[in-house]
């Protein structure tokens, strides 16, 4: 427990640190900072979206406008939070933008397996047991919870405030979204 | 049914394991770091301070300032104060010097102009030219020590 609070610490002095230079025009810094965070974010840009040539173009983006933050960047909290928080809210708005009529989780679960390519399709989630895919059955708003919350390390708190909902709101898609994989799961499970 | 841990357990270890392309690195780079450059261009543009600006912001340079004004003003006074006044009766000896005021010849235009009063205007302003003089000073040691 100590040994990972002191890891925590490490690392938020760190960030603090590589801010503190990229703030200052530091090309190394901010480098690092993207050898650091690219593959998460991507990550994450590539489960909320499931395409990864559009979340690439979003990490991309989250990245240039970051950059021109210099000299007047404040970091409140963690730098990845921070990131991924960007990456999440450019991830919803380019699904807004690439179909609209998305918007409603029902038709979400049924479009995302419309929408899968050819390997996609080939691989089930009977077979493979992917937690992408898994994943791609949750509505849009509850998969981005349980991401930011389970691999991004995000606190509750911390969600509602970068996605601008309540707490409660935050707790309760996350809740939904657990139920709804459990069942998924448990019906894989049984056929 | 599986409890709600082993939910969180089975999306937490299944986290996606993505590397980044090297072109995807070099695109967002490259463009990264120009946004950074040009971020930083349009600041100090921005910030580029003008000299007023420099004085109103150092203090250092602020009490140079105002020392400079006070020698400038002190020095304008020493050497235009005095030598205004010095000018200005140079002006009048290169027009006309008291002797040549007071003249036979200059005296008859005067008085030729405005009479009896013409003269009198005519000493007065030999007078002025010379300013005030010493009682025992002579009509003839007035007339030499202007010449000189």
């Amino acid at each position: 427990m100590a040994v990972s609070l002191i890891g925590q610490v490490n690392l938020m002095v760190e960030d603090n640190i590589l801010v503190w230079k990229f703030n200052r025009g530091s090309k190394d810094a901010l480098r690092r900072i993207y050898e650091k965070f690219k593959d998460d974010l991507l990550g994450l840009a590539i489960t909320l979206l499931r395409d990864r040539s559009l979340a690439e173009d979003v990490v991309h983006d989250v990245f240039v406008s970051f950059s021109g933050t210099v000299g007047s960047f404040h970091l409140s909290g963690t730098l990845k939070g921070y990131l991924s928080t960007c990456v999440a809210n450019s991830a919803r708005d380019r699904n807004r933008l690439r179909s609209p009529r998305l918007a409603g989780p029902d038709v979400v679960e049924t479009a995302c397996c419309d929408s899968d390519g050819p390997i996609e399709n080939a691989i089930g989630i009977e077979e493979s047991g992917e937690l992408q895919n898994l994943l791609a059955r949750l509505p849009y708003e509850q998969r981005e919870i349980i991401v930011l919350h389970l691999h991004h390390e995000m606190r509750f708190r911390e969600i509602a405030k970068a996605l601008d909902i309540s707490i409660n709101t935050v707790q309760s898609r996350y809740r939904y979204g657990l139920d709804k994989l459990r069942s998924i799961l448990n019906s894989v499970v049984t056929k | 049914m599986r409890p709600k841990e082993n939910i969180e357990e089975f999306v937490k270890v299944r986290k996606p394991d993505v590397t980044t392309s090297r072109e995807m690195d070099k695109r967002t780079l490259d463009d990264s770091l120009a946004a950074m450059e040009q971020t930083m261009r349009a600041k100090s543009a921005d910030h580029k301070p003008s000299t007023a600006r420099i004085i109103t912001l150092s203090r250092m340079i602020k009490l140079t300032a105002a020392a400079a004004v006070i020698i400038a003003g002190i020095s304008f006074y020493v050497h235009q104060g005095p030598g205004e006044q010095k000018d200005t009766a140079m002006v009048y000896e290169a027009v006309e010097s008291p002797a040549e005021i007071m003249t036979m010849k200059s005296l008859t235009i005067a008085y030729r102009r405005g009479g009896i009063e013409g003269i009198e205007n005519q000493c007065e302003k030999a007078l002025k030219i010379l300013g005030p003089q010493p009682a025992s000073l002579s009509l003839g040691d007035l007339f030499n020590g202007s010449q000189s």
